[in-house]
């Protein structure tokens, strides 16, 4: 099988649904000649043209308004805000407008857009550049959150995202563009709401997201030659969430972390925590849920204080260490 | 700022001790080494004192409680200063936090403090192990927890079934009844096949134990001296495979001897001599010649030991302690006359000091005043032998084809056999038989 980067996969996808049906467009701020702020668009406009491959005015408001129009009308836009940060200001329209379209003219209009977008820290962009948000999409009704973390995930992913009927925000690393992996040339979907065992284990279940699922996958190495076998658990989306595959996990090995990279406090983690809480599986739990997060700070600029702001791999190791009483 | 006073570790092995009473109270002042409080070790009470000048605040123990070791157990500081109760603060927070639901608290509150009237509710369990215990009628305040906080997890559970099966077979309905019961099903004796326990065995046990307790008059704690004899004791019979030898020994010479020199003793410094110091004398002279009984097994090393000291039990309320004479081969009969009398009087008024007791080689245990024979001590461990002393008796005797009566006393030497072969052991009893019976070689 090819081995092709997070970029290429997610280029790949939109390019064969772009072929595949013609309702499919993308639009977003330099995402024409430029290729977009981190070069996921390269190429694009020569195959599509600027018809389909839609450069747009610095106007992330503008940008989302028209790609819920243009979805309410019969199109299927992918709409690139260039930093997940900047979903504040394409905010209403798509936590007031997208998410409850459906909904409010009862069912006679769907919304078929698909917001990519990169979030996360690592790259030293600062405050306004390196958040990860997207507890706060995952809080609202009526949309779906995605959340790919490897190259083959990414790609079939993004193409069940397209054909999802719903707004779906889909979140990139990144730190992660750049990461390669085995993807297939032929087109395939990965169901929204179908989690993935990264790697199988017998003691702690690691349920991470994004970028924290290769730091857990890195701990979990360390963690077997000290002998604790670690199972982790991508649930790759968060809205829909594979309750099934982390409670099974969780029964299994009794006992659970949650790796995030978000701030901690109110993250989804948060959520992923309470629902196995909630569930029948209390009873097999072998010790307190743990959750690890990021600081509640705004992302440092100093490289140094940007590692320490989010987990790393030994404090995953920690935690794991910690959580099996050793 | 308030000092913390902490419970003292003040031997290797103490884990917790006993405040008997507090000297000074809460309120008053205290200077630098002013005796604070009075504390009951393994085997000793000592006076703790003061490591600085101030005002006792607060004592957070009464007398008889027993603290761990490091524990606070007091505070010292300035007039006025007012210690929190950190319990009562906990209590208050938890109970402002439940009658408005929107009050953030930053400090954690710790439940067991809730609902510690509840028996069940302070142990910590998880629910894994709860559901396991559950699934095998067991009853979680028998398992010992190992986790944080002595958080029973399911492992704990796990080894507690595994040990309870290999050790208790029982019916399911023996195993509802043990269980409804709070009963440990391995304390029951089962009359069923192959030893199981079946219902009559567990309702059998539950009458003895009611029963038990009908009749108890009261009942004391499992903990102090008691529980550190209990420790040794059985630590002692199951690791070190006990031999005892028993010789009788013809103590007329001896009795004689003592009528002579005791007043001689008690003229030059005040104390009686009694059979107990003389079988010191003798028992540490004969072993300068059997310094392979005078050695000790720690950590996998046998420790041979050039100096000579005899420790003696003494029984006192609640137990017995073991003072030591130190290089008691070197001592004249007054001497050890004189530092035996002081050792047990200082032990039976519990004011020995840990040095009084530490680094014995040998020990004597005497039940010559009571109607005892011959009997089976237990070696005081780390030591290698034990010597148990019997009563002096006037016995017919064969000597030199007559029949006489003698003053006759049989010694139990009890030997650790993974040290001390049974051949060096009848040696050394032969020996100290021999300077029992002839004790003026005790002056040579």
């Amino acid at each position: 099988m090819r081995n092709i980067t997070y970029v290429e996969a997610i280029r790949e996808a939109m390019s064969q649904e772009m072929r595949a049906n013609q309702d499919v467009f993308i639009l977003g701020e330099d995402i024409g000649i430029y290729g977009g702020a981190f070069g996921v668009t390269n190429g694009m406009i020569e195959e599509f043209g600027p018809e389909r491959v839609r450069n747009t005015p610095i106007s992330e408001a503008a940008i989302s308004g028209c790609a819920v129009g243009a979805a309410m009308t019969g199109m299927r836009p992918i709409l690139e805000l260039q930093f997940s940060d900047f979903i504040t200001i394409a905010m209403d329209n798509i936590v007031n407008q997208a998410a409850k379209m459906r909904y409010m003219f009862g069912g006679k209009a769907n919304v078929p857009v698909v917001i990519r977008t990169p979030g996360g820290s690592g790259a030293g962009f600062a405050a306004q550049h390196s958040q990860s948000l997207e507890a706060w999409m995952a809080h609202i009704p009526g949309l779906k959150v995605v959340q790919p973390s490897t190259p083959y995930d990414a790609k079939g992913l993004l193409k069940a995202a397209i054909n999802d009927d719903n707004p779906v925000m889909f979140y990139e690393h990144k730190m992660l563009y750049g990461v390669r992996g085995d993807v297939p040339e032929e087109t395939y979907e990965i169901p929204l709401g179908k989690a993935d065992i990264k790697k199988e284990g017998t003691d702690v279940t690691i349920v991470a997201t994004s970028m924290m699922v290769h730091k857990s996958l890195e701990a979990a190495k360390l963690l077997e030659e000290e002998g604790i076998s670690v199972e982790v658990i991508d649930p790759r989306t968060l809205v829909p969430l594979d309750k099934e595959t982390i409670l099974h996990s969780v029964r299994k090995t009794g006992r659970v972390i949650v790796v995030y990279e978000a701030v901690k406090r109110g993250g989804y983690g948060a959520e992923i925590a309470s629902m196995i809480g909630e569930s029948d599986v209390f009873d097999y739990l072998d010790a307190p849920i743990m959750r690890l997060g990021g600081r509640a700070v705004p992302m440092p600029y100093n490289a140094f204080l940007e590692q320490k702001a989010v987990p790393q791999v030994e404090d995953i190791v920690q935690a794991c260490k910690t959580i099996m009483n050793k | 700022m308030a000092t913390k006073v902490v419970m003292p570790k003040l031997g290797a092995t103490m884990e917790q001790g006993t405040i008997v009473n507090w000297l000074v109270k809460v309120g008053e002042k205290v200077e630098y080494g002013e005796p604070l409080v009075e504390v009951l070790t393994d085997k000793v009470n000592i006076e703790v004192e003061a490591e600085m000048d101030g005002v006792l605040l607060k004592t957070c123990f009464e007398a008889e409680e027993v603290v761990q070791v490091h524990d606070v157990i007091a505070y010292i500081g300035e007039e006025g200063e007012v210690i929190e109760d950190t319990e009562d603060e906990t209590l208050q927070q938890a109970s402002a936090s439940s009658n408005s639901g929107a009050q953030e608290t930053t400090k954690e509150i710790i439940p067991e403090k809730l609902t510690g009237t509840e028996s069940q509710a302070k142990i910590r369990r998880t629910p894994a192990a709860r559901k396991l215990a559950k699934e095998n009628n067991l009853s979680l305040e028998i398992v010992q927890g190992t986790g944080p906080k002595g958080r029973i997890q399911k492992a704990d559970v796990e080894e507690h079934l595994r040990y309870s099966i290999q050790k208790t077979k029982a019916t399911p309905l023996a195993k509802k009844i043990a269980h409804s019961n709070h009963l440990d099903l391995g304390q029951i004796q089962g009359s069923g096949v192959n030893g199981k326990v079946v219902r009559d065995d567990v309702l059998k046990h539950s009458k003895a134990e009611m029963d038990a307790s009908v009749h108890a008059v009261k009942k004391t704690s499992f903990t102090g001296m008691r529980k550190v004899i209990a420790d040794r004791m059985v630590q002692s019979a199951y690791t070190a495979p006990h031999v005892t030898l028993t010789s009788e020994i013809d103590m007329t010479n001896c009795v004689n001897m003592r009528k002579e020199l005791l007043p001689i003793i008690e003229k030059q410094n005040g104390y009686r001599l009694s059979f107990n110091e003389v079988i010191v004398k003798a028992v540490a002279h004969t072993l300068q010649n059997h310094l392979s009984l005078n050695v000790s097994l720690q950590n996998d090393e046998i420790i041979h030991y050039s100096t000579i000291n005899i420790g003696f039990a003494v029984a006192v309320p609640n137990g017995l302690v073991v003072p030591v004479v130190k290089n008691a081969n070197q001592k004249g009969l007054a001497a050890i006359t004189e530092e035996c009398k002081t050792l047990g009087s200082l032990a039976r008024e519990g004011k020995l000091l840990p040095d009084h007791m530490k680094d014995g080689t040998f020990t004597i245990s005497n039940l010559g005043m009571y109607a005892v024979d011959a009997f089976t001590p237990i070696i005081n461990q780390p030591e290698a032998a034990i010597l148990g002393v019997g009563r002096i008796q006037e016995k017919p005797v064969g000597v030199n084809g007559e029949i006489k009566l003698r003053s006759m006393m049989t010694l139990s030497l009890s030997f650790d056999h993974r040290i001390v072969d049974g051949a060096p052991a009848a040696e050394f009893l032969t020996d100290l038989k021999n300077v029992l019976e002839n004790p003026y070689k005790l002056i040579i």
